[in-house]
């Protein structure tokens, strides 16, 4: 059995002269928590985008499930397995909530099923719909637009609507930014649930602390490189780490 | 009921009711796209012109029946927008509409100046009302009669239209509409999904074309041009974008808007400009009324 589950090799990837991605490498196992974190503008968006689909790199390769997606269309990549969280939220928020998870549990549908759903295949969606809002208290709230919601309810709605859709591996960025401290703990609960499924998780954070209690290894991206990719505990005592974040307060002040 | 039936009776509402019809499939078909789909096709009154030359020349030069003439001018309207969709589609919303205009300006140029086909500015003449085997044959000479035909492909259409409506594949196309890759990352097919509304309301809008070639029985290219599109975007705009029956009533009421003009005996000369005057301003209003909601807002990834 082939541990890895999702391979990045050598990935670069530049917008006109600027480069991004300058050969980023790295090996997830199937089921394992990686966590990912380097400054802003490091790349860390720009490696999702890739892993996605809605970058395309100029050179490296992207191996999913034993299958080369480097060309594959972002759709089909995500019908393969790959799930997006996004950083500025991805929830649909002219939709209702509801919407929001049965579009998710549609799409693979064929284009007939689309235009005519069975009624009891309908009736089963909204079901399923109401089983995986619950999970994170929003089923009281399934007919509302999804734009009403806060920042935490989004993030989690978006997460779960990716879990219903199927993803195996979630690609999570920055799930806590814009969420209240007590919402946060909300998030890391569904993340450690993905985990008891066995799902594969890559999530961008800024903050270590909060990490480094789920997350089996951490990459610290810097200048589009993988700089540190190790334990948490050994990223965390690393020098290096300080000089990254602190690098430019450090020469002021020497 | 006889209130109904006074009206009915009167020529001239008979001729509104009729023209509320065409408007109506122009402009709910239009809706799917732009109002669901947010994809701006400002080639939908070419189709609109497509649907109305096929009927008209299979009709006159080659005498066809009105079934083989309904559902070619359906089909080539369809392929027209597919064409569009294919060349198109990869235009992100600004580009696109001028894409798509660029497309309407190419089929009002071939209108002009294909003459042995179009025969030009003096357009064609003499396209005769339908006749089918299952009724009389001057059934459709009589505006009422053909109101009814008018109507009946309407609920048709407009039944298929609620069904899709609320479809799974209408949630899916409004999904991407309002955040593309949002839509990507659970595995919608964006750009099928855009094609498919583009078809879908071509067709139907050649439909339209249809039914006014046969209803108006000269057609020449100045039915077809940007003003109509400018109605059928006011309709669509008025009615709330998306919204079904809104779209129903904005139809009938801008169709209806001016006629209270007529009491004042104002010449052609003045109540043409002082239609579109107003139409303008309304759409000119509503869209000012609506400036941060029309489009969704670009989200960075
Ligand atoms: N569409 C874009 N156009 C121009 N520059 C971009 C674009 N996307 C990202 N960048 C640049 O690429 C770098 C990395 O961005 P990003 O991957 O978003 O960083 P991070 O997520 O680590 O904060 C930044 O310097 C950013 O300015
Ligand atoms: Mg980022």
């Amino acid at each position: 059995m082939n541990p890895t589950f999702l391979q990045i090799s050598d990935l670069e990837f530049s917008i006109g002269e600027a480069s991004i991605l300058n050969g980023i490498s790295c090996q997830v196992p199937r089921g394992e928590t990686v966590g990912i974190i380097g400054p802003n503008g490091s790349g860390k968006t720009t490696l999702f985008n890739c892993i996605s689909g809605f970058n395309l790199p100029s050179r490296g390769r992207i191996i999913f499930d034993a299958t080369d997606i480097t060309a594959v269309s972002p759709h089909t990549r995500a019908l393969h397995g790959l799930g997006r969280v996004f950083q500025n939220s991805g929830v649909f928020r002219e939709l209702s909530v509801e919407e929001n998870m049965l579009t998710a549990l549609e799409s693979r549908d064929s284009l007939i099923r689309k235009f005519f759903p069975a009624r009891s295949h309908r009736a089963q969606r909204r079901q399923l719909a109401r089983e995986f809002l619950s999970e994170i208290n929003l089923d009281a709230k399934s007919s509302h637009k999804a734009g009403s919601l806060s920042g935490g309810q989004l993030r989690l709605l978006e997460i779960v609507r990716t879990l219903a859709f199927g993803a195996e591996v979630f690609l999570l960025d920055e799930p806590t930014a814009g969420v209240s401290p007590r919402m946060k703990e909300d998030v890391a609960g569904l993340i450690a649930k993905l985990q008891q499924r066995g799902k594969t998780i890559l999530v961008i954070e800024h903050d270590i602390n909060f990490i480094q209690k789920f997350c089996q290894r951490i990459l610290v991206l810097d200048g589009g490189r993988v700089v540190m990719d190790g334990p948490p505990d050994t990223v965390r005592s690393d020098r290096r780490l300080q000089e990254i974040y602190f690098g430019n307060k450090t020469q002021s002040e020497s | 009921m006889s209130f109904l039936q006074a009206l009915l009776t009167n020529e001239y509402y008979i001729h509104l009711v009729i023209l509320i019809c065409i408007y109506a499939l122009l402009a709910q078909s239009f809706n799917l796209t732009f109002g669901l789909g947010k994809s701006f096709n400002l080639a939908h009154i070419a189709s609109y012109a497509i649907g109305a030359y096929t009927t008209a020349i299979l009709a006159v030069d080659q005498s066809r029946s009105p079934l083989p003439c309904m559902f070619w001018s359906l089909v080539l309207s369809g392929v027209f927008a597919l064409t569009i969709a294919i060349i198109a589609i990869r235009l992100s919303e600004d580009y696109f509409a001028i894409g798509t205009l660029a497309f309407s300006a190419l089929i009002t140029a071939l209108l002009v100046n294909w003459k042995s086909l179009t025969r030009g500015v003096l357009g064609i003449p003499g396209i005769p009302r339908p006749e089918f085997s299952f009724f009389e044959s001057q059934t459709f000479y009589d505006n009422f009669n053909f109101l009814g035909l008018a109507a009946t492909v309407l609920i048709v259409v407009e039944l298929l239209l609620l069904g899709i409506f609320s479809s799974p594949y209408a949630r899916a196309l409004r999904a991407q509409a309002e955040f593309e890759q949002g839509a990507l990352a659970i595995g919608h097919n964006a750009r099928v999904l855009r094609t498919i509304s583009f078809v879908l309301a071509s067709a139907i809008a050649g439909l339209a074309g249809s039914l006014f070639a046969y209803y108006i029985n000269y057609i020449d290219p100045s039915s077809f041009s940007l003003t109509e599109m400018v109605f059928i975007i006011t309709i669509v705009v008025l009615g709330r974008p998306g919204s079904f029956w809104g779209v129903n009533g904005a139809a009938a009421f801008l169709v209806l808007l001016p006629e209270p003009l007529r009491q004042f005996d104002l010449p052609p000369s003045i109540l043409g400009p002082m239609r579109q005057l107003i139409y303008a301003l309304i759409l000119f209003g509503v869209v000012f009324l609506n400036r941060n909601k029309l489009w969704p807002r670009l989200r960075r990834i």
